[in-house]
């Protein structure tokens, strides 16, 4: 089995705000587990795709999600004519083969699903297949990574300690001003004022975080908003349509956030 | 054997030959008459006058009539001018004649006010209420009747006199004295339209806007009213800011908008007026022109930040280069000036104003020049001898606040005070004084009611002050609608007891503590589980199946558990008790031989200890009521709080007092728990009593507030269980939560029985 399809070919868009490209590569080069924490829309999986670039390793990505069991990670047996046939899951496939694995939204997934990467993120790099009998070492360009977003789940959802303290962590965070709005310019191919518009009111967005917002307006969605200007919307619609819409259901904070925005402009 | 009305007339006129005035007053009228009364109307309206002139009610009241009638018909139509005389001879009956004159001669100007028949109608139909429940104040109520009818329209009228009627209603002095009273706190709340936007409406959403612009979140409060010949205008003295409750004669999209731009505003002057100007020096004219100047300051600097906010102000800046040259005029143009600099004025004064204040754009930062330009200004203006009333002065356009905010006057405590607070978030909120007169009213009857020996026991609680939080609604069933922020919620420090009497408790009950535990636990309320690779279930589980094909085809033994099934496995519940401790709990439970807040104080034990035991969150909070300016809260245990000695000796210092307004206490109970992450969320009320309060005669009025507050509750995703703790109330109870959702119990010995009951029905529905 060939990872061909997993690997990266064209250089994606990442803009460091600070030393993170260093230290991801540094705990790479010791096949360290990482963490990304942040909010939604902050960069984590588009600072992985362009790491597993930048090392010209494959990337298999997995979106959690609750009802996700240990064998959807893992593989399962499966029955063809001639009788059982084993299936490699995701996890399997990069331990394997040596990919860059990626639990997105790892909290999601249940707890029992969770500790079988713990075998995997100590010293014995090994991923145990119970149902097969078999034992894999782990291929030596593996390296597993997560991200979760300690802010919106619930105290209900969260890492095991056992869990959490295999891996080392990097913290995303809305990039400051300036660098969000050249990553808006680059990314939404608009010009630097309206970049800098929109991440003017993105901090609108922002502040309404915990005062009737769950969270704040994402860069990836001023750059949505940004790529609907380009294509010819107004930049009143394309606030509406991409930043203040999608982000809420209450009337009265959508009718304050849209006051601001058109405060802004 | 119809006959013309001027034979009716005339047979009429004969019929009553000892009344002069009466004949004459009808040949005064009867051309209009004839005009507003069509056809076979005036007929019927002559045989009206003929039964009233005939009637024992006064001359003075059959004259009025005659005399108003004609223009009542036209204004509302005949019938309510026919329905008129009737009223007139009812009210003569009841409240005497003094209130039956006043019926006639203040009907056309109220029908000339509503203007069409059904609102008369309507009006009427309260007139009639009045008359039937309170004669004696037909005739105070009559004389405001006009004006009030301006102010609230016929729904507000309607909703205020019931509420008069209603506080009265045993007592003919008090309503008296509603009806005569001017300053009515009352009269705010009822006054408010269906169709005009008051400050509660946008609150939210101006807070929402404040803390998006400048992340800031000042507390907003109504604007108490002040002088009525006065345009009201934001303020923020004091640290608060202060909104008029409503923008009068705006529609709804004008008054948000002004709104909007008001708080603004205030906003820029929380962002940019850092620091107060002494009063020191200056005359009135030159503080007014100051703070006009600073106006301006503060929101060039806001809009080069926010350069949108000049679309939202500019637009209520209409003064135009032209009119009288009186200061107000002037000042008007002179802040349009300063705001919009592509507007010209041809006045000498504005130009200088104008070039001034844009020559010191690099400047704008400092509060200084406000206080230059402004004392400069101030002075030709006072040399050009144009008229200012500092006392009638208000500025100008209406979203601009008092400016009282700006100056520091001599006897206000630090700025450094106020500004601490202005940032911060103040969570509770001291009330206004506009509701104190009512307390004060009422504390005479309370003791009339034979509850000194209560009084005295609680001394201790009132010397505690309580921190109003909150005001809620009241469904008035009568009028059919929520009376607005009408009951305000006042949430005290719980007393403490001895915690040893709360595990005492416990103690005595030992068998009943551990069946409740045991029953607690087993009570699986969430979201149920699938469970794989069960023996028995309701459907196959894929991967076992495929599993025993491998097997098979292994050799090997197949594994029988090839079933997955839903089941629900935790309990996912926040439970808030909600105790009533009004004074009917210093009750005896009849067969129990013990008291109600004894029996309620052992049933929150049993269950809180059980609950606390299995770590479920749950809340202990108890009410009870002292008008509705008072509904008095105590927390005993919050959900975060463990439970522990403080909890127990919250819980051991319960004890019995004043009434029980239930609504109120359910929506802030509710409210509370519908912020709580769970599969279910239940409200546990325990109660003995049928609602009361001092205030409410009408016993049915709190039952069917509390049913609307519990049926409100169900939208907030909260499940409300009432346990009865008096046989007798069966049918209340019933009527307010449902009769599923009643347990009737009379000693605690049956709460496990019945609580058993409870949590099957939580899962059932």
């Amino acid at each position: 089995m060939d990872l061909r399809h997993y690997v990266i070919a064209h250089e994606p868009y990442y803009r460091a705000a600070a030393d993170e490209v260093d230290l991801f590569q540094a705990a790479y080069a010791d096949r360290m587990p990482m963490m990304l924490k942040g909010p939604t829309g902050s960069g984590k999986t588009r600072f992985v795709e362009h790491l597993a670039w930048k090392l010209g390793k494959p990337l298999i990505t997995v979106a959690c999600h609750e009802d996700m069991t240990a064998s959807d990670l893992v593989g399962r047996f499966l029955l063809d004519a001639q009788g059982t046939l084993w299936h490699d899951g995701p996890l399997t496939l990069a331990v394997r083969h040596g990919a860059i694995c990626y639990l997105d939204e790892i909290v999601e997934a249940r707890q029992d699903t969770t500790v079988v990467i713990h075998p995997l993120t100590d010293d014995r790099r090994i991923l145990p297949l119970e149902k097969k009998g078999e034992v894999i070492h782990a291929h030596p360009d593996f390296q597993l990574v997560i991200s979760y977003n300690p802010g919106y789940q619930s105290v209900l959802k969260d890492l095991k300690e056992s869990t959490k303290q295999r891996f080392g962590a990097i913290q995303f965070d809305y990039p400051p001003p300036e660098v969000e709005a050249e990553i808006i310019a680059h990314e939404a191919r608009v010009d630097r004022n309206l970049a800098q518009q929109l991440v003017g009111i993105a901090e609108r967005s922002r502040n309404l975080k915990g005062h009737g917002l769950e969270e704040g307006a994402s860069t990836r969605m001023l750059i949505q908003a940004g790529r609907l200007v380009a294509r010819g919307a107004s930049l009143q619609a394309a606030c509406r349509t991409a930043l203040v819409l999608p982000i809420t259901d209450d009337e009265d904070i959508r009718a304050a956030l849209t006051a601001a925005i058109s405060a802004c402009l | 054997m119809a006959s013309s009305p001027p034979d009716r007339k005339r047979r009429l006129l004969e019929a009553l030959p000892d009344q002069p005035e009466f004949v004459a007053t009808l040949d005064l009228v009867w051309r209009q008459a004839q005009s507003s009364f069509p056809g076979a109307r005036l007929g019927e309206w002559l045989e009206a006058c003929h039964v009233l002139a005939e009637s024992d009610v006064g001359r003075d009241c059959v004259v009025s009539y005659v005399r108003s009638a004609p223009a009542i018909a036209s204004a509302a139509g005949a019938d309510a001018a026919l329905s008129i005389a009737r009223m007139v001879s009812e009210t003569a009956t009841r409240a005497g004649d003094r209130a039956a004159a006043s019926l006639a001669m203040v009907a056309p100007r109220a029908a000339r006010r509503l203007a069409n028949g059904a609102a008369f109608a309507e009006w009427l139909r309260v007139i009639k209420i009045v008359v039937a429940a309170a004669p004696e104040s037909v005739t105070p109520l009559l004389d405001r009747s006009e004006s009030l009818l301006q102010e609230l329209g016929v729904q507000g009228f309607e909703a205020w006199v019931l509420d008069g009627v209603r506080q009265g209603a045993t007592d003919p002095q008090k309503r008296l004295a509603f009806f005569t009273r001017r300053d009515q706190p009352t009269l705010r709340t009822a006054s408010r339209e269906e169709d005009e936007v008051s400050l509660s409406d946008v609150e939210r959403q101006l807070k929402a806007f404040v803390m998006a612009l400048w992340h800031m979140a000042p507390p907003i409060r109504d604007l108490p009213s002040g002088a009525p010949d006065r345009p009201r205008r934001a303020s923020f003295a004091g640290g608060i800011v202060r909104l008029p409750s409503s923008f009068r004669g705006q529609s709804r999209d004008e008054a948000s908008l002004l709104y909007r731009a008001a708080i603004a505003h205030v906003a820029a002057h929380l962002q940019f007026s850092r620091t107060k100007f002494a009063i020191g020096s200056p005359k009135p004219l030159q503080v007014a022109l100051i703070s006009l100047v600073e106006d301006a300051r503060v929101e060039h600097l806001a809009m080069r930040r926010f350069p949108g906010l000049g679309r939202l102000w500019r637009p209520f800046h209409i003064a135009t280069p032209s009119g009288a040259l009186t200061a107000p005029a002037l000042m008007a143009r002179l802040a349009r000036a300063l705001i919009d600099p592509g507007y010209a004025d041809d006045n000498g004064w504005i130009q200088k104003g104008q070039e001034m204040f844009f020559a010191e754009e690099t400047r704008w930062e400092d509060p200084g020049i406000s206080r230059s330009i402004g004392g400069l200004l101030g002075n030709d203006l006072g040399q050009m001898r144009v008229q200012f009333n500092a006392r009638t002065y208000s500025v100008e356009p209406a979203y601009r606040d008092d400016n009282q905010g700006l100056w520091a006057f001599d006897d206000v405590s630090a700025p450094v005070d106020e500004q601490e607070t202005i940032f911060e978030s103040v969570r509770f909120e001291r009330e206004d004084d506009a509701e104190q007169p009512d307390r004060e009213r009422e504390t005479p009857e309370d003791a009339a009611d034979g509850q000194e020996a209560n009084r005295a026991a609680l001394v201790e609680v009132d010397a505690e002050v309580g921190i109003p939080v909150a005001r809620y609604p009241e469904w008035d069933f009568l009028i059919g609608r929520e009376r607005p922020e009408w009951a305000t919620l006042v949430e005290y420090e719980a007393s403490e007891g001895q915690a040893d009497a709360v595990e005492d408790i416990l103690h005595r009950y030992p068998v009943l503590e551990q069946r409740i535990t045991k029953l607690v636990r087993s009570a699986k309320v969430s979201r149920p589980q699938r469970l794989r690779r069960q023996q028995e279930g309701d459907r196959l589980d894929l991967d076992a199946c495929i599993g025993v094909a491998i097997d098979q085809r292994l050799g090997d033994a197949p594994d029988p558990r090839i079933y997955a099934r839903l089941e629900r496995r935790f309990r996912d519940l926040s439970v808030l008790l909600l105790l009533d401790v009004s004074q009917s709990t210093n009750d005896i439970v009849p067969g129990a031989g013990r008291k109600v807040i004894e029996l309620e104080r052992e049933a929150t034990a049993l269950l809180a200890h059980a609950m606390a035991g299995l770590g479920d969150p749950f809340a202990i909070h108890a009410f009870c009521s002292d008008t509705r300016a008072d509904v008095r809260y105590y927390r005993l245990k919050a959900f975060d709080a463990p439970y522990d000695a403080a909890a127990k000796r919250h819980l051991a210092g319960i004890s019995g007092g004043f009434s029980t307004r239930m609504g109120a206490a359910l929506r802030h109970a509710g409210r509370e728990l519908s912020t709580r992450m769970s599969y279910r969320r239940l409200l546990l009320i325990i109660s003995d009593g049928e609602p009361s309060d001092v205030d409410v005669a009408d016993r049915r009025y709190l039952v069917e507030d509390a049913r609307h507050a519990v049926k409100s509750m169900a939208r907030l995703g909260v499940d409300v269980f009432c346990v009865g703790l008096d046989a007798g109330g069966d049918n209340y109870l019933t009527r307010i939560f449902g009769r599923r959702n009643v347990l009737q119990i009379d000693r605690v010995e049956r709460l496990p029985e019945k609580l058993s009951m409870l949590y099957f029905r939580l899962l059932g529905s």
